[in-house]
C-alpha cells in the first residue's frame, strides 16, 4: 500500500511538478512586486516561501533586504539555482500588495498552474495605479483635512489645499524624476514653507504653523516609518533599521527646507514671521 | 463635543485622501477612513486626562486593532489600513516648532519641542508592538461573522 502510494506520488510529480527555476523566478516575482511596492519583510518571505512549498520547491530559500531579495534553490534532490535582485525602493502602491496577496490566497485553493501564477504576477507589476490628477487632488484635500484637523480654520485650509496640490506637483515632476530623495525632501519643505508664507504675508489665513503642518503632511514617511517598526517588530532590525533611517532622513530633510525657508521669508518678509 | 465630531470628520476625510496617495484599492477606502477617524476620536477624548503621547499610545492600539480585523474581514494585509489610519496621529506639530525654533535660535524651547515629538513617535511605536504581539486568531474570531 505504501509502496503504491510512493509510486503514485512519484507518477504525480513527475506529471505535475514543476521545475524548480519556474518557480523560483516566480516565488521571486512575488517578492519583488510585494517589496517594491511597500510590504513588509516577513511578508515577502511569507509569500516567497509559500509559493515554493506549493510547487513542491524544498530546498527555496530567500535572504530579503529592505532593497533586495537573495534566494538559493538546491540540495541532493533538487538543481542548483541562485538569483540577487536589487529592488530599489519606489512609492508605496498598496494597490499590487493587496493583489499579490489575494493571488497568494487563491494559489492555496489549487487555482493557478506556476505558469498562470506566474502570468498573473506580471499583470499584477504592471497594474496602473490612481492617475496623477486623482493623486494631486487627494493631496491638496488631504492637506485641507489635516490642516483643519490640527486646529486650522477654514482660509488656512483652502491655503493648505493650494498648497498640497503644488506640493503634488512637485513631488510627481520634478522630485521624483529629477531630483534625489535627500534634496527632494529639503525642497518640498521649503517651497511648502515659502507658499504659506507668502499667502499668509498677504493677509490670507490667520495661522501659518497649522497651514504648513497640513501641507506637509503628504511628504511625512508614514509607509517607511510604519514598515521600519513592524520589520523590527518581527526582528528583521537589518532592513527595519534602514527604513528607520530612510524616515529620518525625510523627517529632518523636510525640516531643513522649513529651516532655510523660513530664514529666506524673515530676509524678504520684513520680519513679519519670525 | 461638537469640535470632537468635526475633527473626526477631518480625520476620517484626511486618512481617506491619503489612502488614496498609497492607492489603496477602493473597496478599503470606508473602512481606512474609519479606522483613522477611530483612532483620532480616542486620542481627542484621551488627550483631556492623558498626556499627549500616553494618549497617542492608546489611539495607535486602537488603530492597529481595527485595521488587523479589517485586515481578516477584507483578506488583505493590515499595512494598507495601519499606514493611512496612523497618519492623524503623527506629531507633525512638533517637527514644525522644532524646525521654528532651531531657526530662531530658541534652543531650550527647539530642546523642549523635540523631545515631546520624539515621545509621541515613541508612543506610536510601542502602540504598534504591543497590538503587533497580539496573536492573529484573536482578530480571527473577530472577523467571523
Amino acid at each position: 500500500m505504501a509502496a503504491e502510494n510512493e509510486l503514485e506520488l512519484k507518477n504525480k510529480s513527475s506529471v505535475e511538478k514543476p521545475g524548480e527555476n519556474e518557480v523560483m523566478e516566480t516565488a521571486l516575482l512575488a517578492g519583488h512586486i510585494l517589496l517594491e511596492n511597500g510590504a513588509e519583510i516577513s511578508r515577502v518571505e511569507e509569500t516567497f516561501d509559500r509559493i515554493c512549498a506549493h510547487y513542491g520547491v524544498r530546498s527555496g530559500n530567500a535572504f530579503v533586504l529592505s532593497n533586495g531579495i537573495f534566494t538559493t534553490v538546491g540540495d541532493d534532490r533538487e538543481r542548483y539555482y541562485a538569483k540577487v535582485q536589487h529592488i530599489p525602493v519606489s512609492a508605496a502602491r498598496f494597490h499590487r500588495v493587496a493583489a499579490v496577496n489575494q493571488l497568494s490566497r487563491e494559489m492555496e485553493t489549487g487555482k493557478y498552474t506556476v505558469g498562470e501564477l506566474r502570468e498573473a504576477l506580471e499583470r499584477v507589476k504592471t497594474m496602473p495605479g490612481k492617475r496623477n490628477i486623482t493623486q494631486i487632488a487627494a493631496s491638496g484635500i488631504g492637506s485641507a483635512a489635516f490642516c483643519l484637523l490640527f486646529g486650522g480654520d477654514i482660509h488656512d485650509a483652502a491655503a493648505a489645499f493650494a498648497v498640497g496640490l503644488v506640493l503634488y506637483i512637485y513631488i510627481l515632476y520634478v522630485s521624483a524624476p529629477h531630483l534625489t530623495k535627500i534634496v527632494g525632501n529639503i525642497g518640498g519643505g521649503a517651497l511648502v514653507t515659502l507658499l504659506c508664507g507668502v499667502f499668509y504675508l498677504n493677509g490670507f489665513g490667520s495661522r501659518m504653523d497649522y497651514m504648513i503642518i497640513g501641507s506637509v503632511m503628504p511628504m511625512i514617511p508614514g509607509v517607511a516609518f510604519t514598515n521600519g517598526i513592524m520589520d523590527i517588530a518581527s526582528c528583521d532590525y537589518i532592513a527595519g533599521s534602514v527604513r528607520l533611517l530612510d524616515a529620518m532622513l525625510v523627517f529632518f530633510g523636510i525640516a531643513i527646507g522649513m529651516g532655510m525657508a523660513f530664514t529666506l521669508l524673515n530676509a524678504f518678509g520684513g520680519g513679519a514671521l519670525l | 463635543m461638537t469640535a470632537v465630531i468635526f475633527e473626526v470628520l477631518y480625520a476620517v476625510v484626511g486618512t481617506v485622501a491619503f489612502s488614496l496617495l498609497f492607492s489603496v484599492p477602493r473597496r478599503y477606502y470606508v473602512s481606512c477612513g474609519l479606522i483613522g477617524g477611530a483612532g483620532w476620536l480616542v486620542y481627542s477624548l484621551l488627550e483631556v486626562k492623558l498626556p499627549p503621547e500616553g494618549a497617542a499610545l492608546f489611539a495607535t492600539m486602537v488603530v492597529i486593532a481595527l485595521s488587523r480585523i479589517a485586515a481578516v474581514k477584507g483578506k488583505c494585509p493590515a499595512t494598507i489600513f495601519m499606514i493611512p489610519g496612523i497618519f492623524p496621529l503623527i506629531p507633525g506639530a512638533g517637527v514644525y516648532w522644532t524646525s521654528y525654533y532651531i531657526v530662531t535660535e530658541q534652543l531650550t524651547l527647539a530642546l523642549q519641542t523635540g523631545y515631546e515629538a520624539v515621545k509621541t513617535a515613541v508612543a506610536i511605536v510601542l502602540g504598534i508592538f504591543f497590538v503587533f504581539e497580539v496573536p492573529q486568531r484573536v482578530f480571527k474570531l473577530f472577523g467571523k461573522d
